[in-house]
């Protein structure tokens, strides 16, 4: 067979498979967010309403802006507090020497964790009674002694924050050890030579070095925390109340709990749509990287 | 202070922060692994010294939790989610890591795409038509989904790795009379082995840890083990022992499976924007 037929023909099974995997759930999820779309209702899955839907969530629920804006708060604090910590461990662990490398295989650890694990094993450690990160912020912050984690809206969040970056900073460390090994060592030895002071050689050398893998890593996280719900179902539900309740969640509410599918359709919709974007970005650095 | 004691200051500082780091991120872990030997008394209580016991892995096993079938659902689902994913990510990776195609790069972009679209958006309409078709609640349906999240990792992640083969020993044998799928069979599936071993074991774990989808799709018959976390809340709350128990069986295969791959877990996490 002449290569030029058969190129076609290898990548054709795995075009199939992304295309019945994702393409088609996308555009069906399309379609069933113009739908009455009730489970529960033979027929309505055909009834098209046109943007009601969408009007509903934008002017008829407070339910969907609260999940916007938890999903923004949770994303923009997990976002910052990963990409600090790891950027500060990175730097620690960078050297190499036995200690530090044996901290670099533990880091693996956390990444092989289900996430919804994490949620389990933070919802065991902030409980009132028993849990261990309870009882440390109780003595080292006495004011949080006697308060329940996860019955207050706002340290409801903060755990679930925690948990978050807890099961992300390994990964993120890691990407940005493998990034700070390509910065040209000679540049960092010129720049101590010439007297540069330590905080100077980071923020002159080696952070624009390393700016492009920052890139990455912040658009990863981000695109990863947009989209969180394993820990979140498993750590607080949602609750207290809708405190905790990310757009993921709220879509799962929707569809699966009140069987409103074409409703949750149009919210998972406009959920993908800040994803292009980053998914755009992040194709770009991709192939940066793929023509030099 | 001289600049060698400052410098001896600083090393130590660096070693404390490491050890305060390595102790965060191990404090989690170690606790379910202490809680899963605890008994059902121990466990409600901050304690750090105890009489081990072994009962809790028995009862996860036993009536009504059933862990077994659970570990045999997750084991099935993720095994055969990767036979099918793999042979068909290489026979990709392949065309694209050698030929260039037209529509090539929109290809690419659009399977790394899919790795981006929110779990929740697949299933809904996965949900409706397997509904429709019976596949609810069934280990078929269960590999099909998980297909979706695992093909882009695949894909990119072997072609990394083929695009590191040299094209020399191919070439040589293609001027020697081999058809290319020969050399395919030859030459690059020996030499890439190592390679779709090391993808295999990234995909099995993504696969084993997956839980929106089996969330949604499954509730008695083939339930995995993340969701089978849920089972173990009593009357009384959580039943902490328990739960620690099948989290150690959830994720002590997992973490023997990353460290064997360590290396390449940044790479094939970030599809190769990272190298």
């Amino acid at each position: 067979m002449r290569d030029n037929t058969l190129k076609y023909l290898l990548v054709l099974p795995a075009v199939l498979v992304v295309f019945a995997t994702a393409i088609w759930p996308l555009i069906e999820a399309a379609r069933l967010s113009f739908t009455v779309g009730r489970l529960n209702r033979p027929g309505s899955l055909e009834q098209y309403l046109g943007w009601e839907n969408y009007l509903w969530a934008f002017f008829e629920e407070p339910a969907f802006w609260n999940s916007v804006w938890v999903t923004a708060v949770y994303t923009i604090l997990t976002v910052g507090l990963t990409t600090i910590f790891a950027l500060g461990l990175a730097l620690l662990l960078a050297p190499g020497g036995r200690l530090r490398s044996s901290a670099q295989t533990l880091l693996i650890l956390p990444f092989a964790m289900s996430p919804a694990l994490i949620g389990v094993s933070f919802r065991f450690m902030f409980n009132p009674e028993f849990g261990l990160f309870d009882a440390f912020f109780g003595v080292l912050i006495p004011p949080l002694a006697d308060v329940s984690w996860l019955a207050d809206p706002q340290l409801a969040l903060a755990v679930v924050v925690m948990a978050d970056v807890w099961g992300w900073i390994p990964f993120l460390t890691l990407v940005l050890i493998g990034g700070l090994a390509s910065v040209p060592r000679d540049t960092i030895e010129a720049a101590q030579v010439d007297g540069a002071s330590g905080w100077r050689v980071f923020k002159d050398v080696t952070l624009p070095q390393l700016a492009p893998v920052l890139a990455v890593v912040i658009i990863l996280k981000s695109i990863f925390s947009l989209k969180t719900f394993d820990q979140v179902f498993m750590l607080t539900n949602g609750g207290p109340g809708t405190a905790t309740q990310t757009l993921s969640h709220y879509i799962y509410f929707n569809g699966m709990k009140y069987g409103q599918i074409g409703y949750s359709a149009s919210v998972a919709w406009l959920m993908v749509i800040p994803m292009i974007f980053l998914t755009y970005a992040y194709a770009k650095f991709v192939f940066r990287k793929a023509d030099q | 202070m001289t600049g060698k004691q400052k410098k001896q200051l600083f090393g130590a500082i660096q070693t404390v922060l490491i050890l305060i780091a390595m102790f965060i991120m191990l404090v989690p872990i170690v606790w379910i692994f202490l809680a899963a030997f605890k008994s059902h008394v121990d466990v409600y209580q901050l304690k750090l010294f105890f009489t081990p016991t072994l009962e809790n892995f028995g009862i996860v096993f036993d009536d009504p939790y059933r862990l077994g079938e659970k570990l045999l659902n997750s084991t099935i689902v993720a095994f055969v989610t990767i036979v099918f994913a793999i042979p068909i990510a290489t026979l990709a990776a392949y065309s694209f890591s050698r030929f260039s195609m037209r529509g090539e790069t929109l290809m690419l972009v659009t399977i790394l795409a899919t790795q981006f679209v929110p779990a929740v958006v697949i299933i809904l309409p996965f949900f409706v038509m397997f509904r429709d078709v019976g596949l609810l609640d069934t280990r078929l349906g269960l590999i099909l989904v998980n297909l979706a999240i695992v093909m882009p990792f695949a894909i990119w992640m072997i072609k990394g790795f083929i695009d590191g083969i040299p094209m020399d020993t191919e070439e040589a044998a293609m001027v020697d009379g081999s058809s290319r799928l020969q050399v395919i069979r030859n030459i690059v599936l020996p030499m890439a082995a190592p390679g779709l071993l090391t993808s295999a074991i990234f995909c099995f774990i993504i696969a084993w840890n997956e839980f929106l989808f089996a969330l949604i799709l499954t509730n008695k018959e083939a339930v995995t083990l993340p969701i089978g976390l849920a089972l173990f809340k009593g009357e009384e709350g959580d039943l902490w022992n328990l739960l620690s128990a099948a989290g150690i069986i959830i994720m002590a295969p997992m973490f023997v499976l990353a460290l064997m791959i360590r290396k390449y877990f940044v790479q094939g996490m970030t599809m190769g924007a990272v190298r």
